[in-house]
């Protein structure tokens, strides 16, 4: 296998995505600079992916690149303002631009005090990365270094972390919002049958969507449990189980999936994933050891003596991609139908 | 001069930040703020991930060589793990945030049926 | 079948070539798209049969990788002209009009 960095494939994408930055806010249609920044989070993913790390560029594959763009297109659309009026104000610019330039220089007069890139005894790479490197196996069982490192060792920044995505979603509801719409969804009961998109919208892309969902939604499932093997993790695999919902969303009806998904079933579960989390951390203290060591759930879960590691990240992941999943739906249906919850994109 | 070519990436992240900041400050649209901050985040994940950068390098998978035995992995030769997680934190944080300020927005463009900061502060002013 | 995966490849990127100046060159707003459309998902599908080709090189379990990139080969064929069908009936619902020779 060869090995990276390769540097013919990373200098010439460095120079095309500082081009397409450029572009992305130079555009004046704001839908084009929607998606010429989708095309940028795209070219960033490739950069990641040819320095090794290939977690990370998956997570900015369906994060970045997919989930952010509908975000912005979803609010450009609703709003019906795709074109701004043409700018004025070049005194300030040009003002901002000299500091700008002017920040840039003094960061840039600090390049000679880097270390070389990809020297592996930096001071980055050499003070606690080898004992990762070294003891996963032996602590975890668990070969994907990264997801060790994500839910074992540094298992509470990724607990808050998961808080901070709840966070996130409850703060746009109740931003967006919009108190008299509540009383028209919750009246659908679950025998409702009646398809509630307009028949004449396109039946190609309502087919073509109801053949994919279930496989998206099977493939996130197999992310999220083979994370410990190969790329994934619970992240990566709660966008795209979010993802195949807003699929369903968008070609469909959003009335559709309010059928299907209540709102108030969507905010029960983003609170459950980070419940699941913070419980598993609980029963570790209930089995007698620190919070989050799962070492101590040993006599509890099943398998082999010294799989409790594995298996505790495994529940942890679980609970990180249900909270991602239902925050990145219900920010897509806030922002989608700009808290009115009736018509969407 | 060998400093640019062998540091390359570094300055391609500052341009990146540089850009990015731009952005939030000059540009007249909320939306193009939102943008930029989006860009000025990913300019900052660049950084950390060309840290972790080792030359002939491994991704930080390890894979098994024969019944299960997990090759004893040589620490030189397998991509930083540290910095890719602070940046997987970084890019869901990221997201969030993004999602947080695009609502803002909308809830703006709901009061004063507009996102170029100049019209609202007209607005606001009389 | 390492020189077949270069084949291949080499094939996917020159369609690829030709997408892009199809999309640069077509006066039209649809047949932009029908370029668009076609030669992206037929250099995609004939770049990752390259890959194919690449990695049965490698021996052992790789059948198992081969098989996943036909499924991503099968879910492209399927989505990437519904996404393309899906422009162009948003375009002809806001009333971009076919372009027609000017008669001379």
């Amino acid at each position: 296998m060869p090995s990276l960095p390769i540097w013919q494939f990373d200098v010439p994408l460095l120079i095309l995505v500082v081009l397409f930055a450029m572009v992305a806010l130079s555009i004046r249609n704001l839908m084009g600079a929607a998606i010429v920044f989708g095309a940028y989070s795209f070219m960033m993913c490739l950069i990641w992916a040819g320095m090794g790390a290939v977690d990370v560029a998956f997570t900015e594959a369906a994060v970045g690149a997919g989930v952010s763009t509908v975000f912005i297109v979803s609010t450009i659309y609703n709003t019906g303002a795709t074109m701004p009026p043409s700018p004025g104000g070049l005194p300030f610019k040009l003002f901002i631009g000299v500091v700008v330039t002017l920040t840039g220089v003094f960061l840039l007069s600090a390049l000679p005090d880097f270390p070389k890139w990809g020297e592996p005894n930096s001071p980055a790479n050499a003070t606690v990365a080898p004992y990762y490197i070294s003891n996963t196996i032996a602590d975890a069982y668990v070969p994907n270094i990264v997801t060790t490192v994500l839910a074992d060792y540094r298992g509470f920044d990724t607990l808050l972390e998961t808080t901070v995505v709840f966070i996130a979603c409850i703060a746009i509801y109740s931003i967006l919002r919009v108190d008299e719409a509540r009383s028209k969804t919750e009246d659908s009961g679950p025998v409702d049958a009646e398809p509630h998109y307009d028949p004449s919208d396109s039946l190609i892309v309502r087919q073509a969507s109801r053949f994919m969902v279930p496989f998206m939604q099977l493939f996130a499932l197999y992310v999220i449990a083979h994370g410990h093997y190969s790329p994934g993790g619970g992240f990566q695999g709660g966008v795209i189980l979010g993802a195949s919902l807003i699929l369903v969303a968008i070609s469909f009806d959003l009335k559709f999936l309010l059928s299907q998904w209540r709102e108030k079933q969507i905010m029960l579960m983003v609170a459950w994933g980070v419940f699941l989390y913070a419980a598993v951390g609980l029963g570790c203290v209930f089995m007698g050891g620190n919070y989050l060591d799962y070492g101590f759930l040993n006599p509890v879960l099943p398998g082999e003596l010294d799989m409790a590691r594995s298996h505790g990240i495994l529940l942890v992941e679980i609970g990180v991609g249900i909270t991602v999943m239902f925050s990145m739906i219900g920010i897509h249906i806030n922002l989608a139908s700009n808290g009115h919850f009736d018509r969407g994109l | 001069m060998e400093n640019l070519i062998a540091n390359f990436n570094y300055v391609i992240v500052v341009i990146l930040m540089m850009i990015g900041l731009w952005s939030m400050l000059a540009q007249n649209n909320l939306i193009k703020k939102c943008i930029g901050m989006a860009i000025f985040q990913t300019g900052i994940i660049l950084f950390f991930i060309s840290i972790g950068a080792k030359d002939n390098a491994l991704i930080p998978i390890l894979t098994e060589a024969g019944d299960h035995i997990y090759h004893d992995p040589d620490v030189a030769k397998v991509a930083n793990p540290l910095t890719q997680i602070l940046m997987l934190t970084a890019i869901v944080v990221g997201v969030a945030t993004l999602g947080v300020g695009l609502a803002l927005a909308q809830k703006i463009y709901r009061e004063y049926s507009s996102f170029d900061e100049d019209e609202i502060l007209n607005k606001q002013a009389k | 079948m390492e020189i077949l995966a270069g084949i291949l490849i080499s094939t996917g990127l020159i369609f690829f070539l030709g997408t892009t100046i199809g999309l640069l060159r077509f006066p039209d707003f649809y047949s932009r798209m029908h370029a668009a459309g076609k030669g992206d998902t037929l250099s995609t599908v004939v770049i990752l049969l390259g890959c194919i080709c690449l990695i049965s090189t490698q021996g052992g379990l790789s059948w198992v990788l081969g098989l996943k990139i036909l499924l991503i080969i099968n879910f492209i064929f399927i989505g990437s002209p519904t996404a393309t069908h899906a422009m162009m009936d948003a375009g002809n619902k806001a009333g971009a009009k076919p372009w027609k020779k000017v008669a001379e």
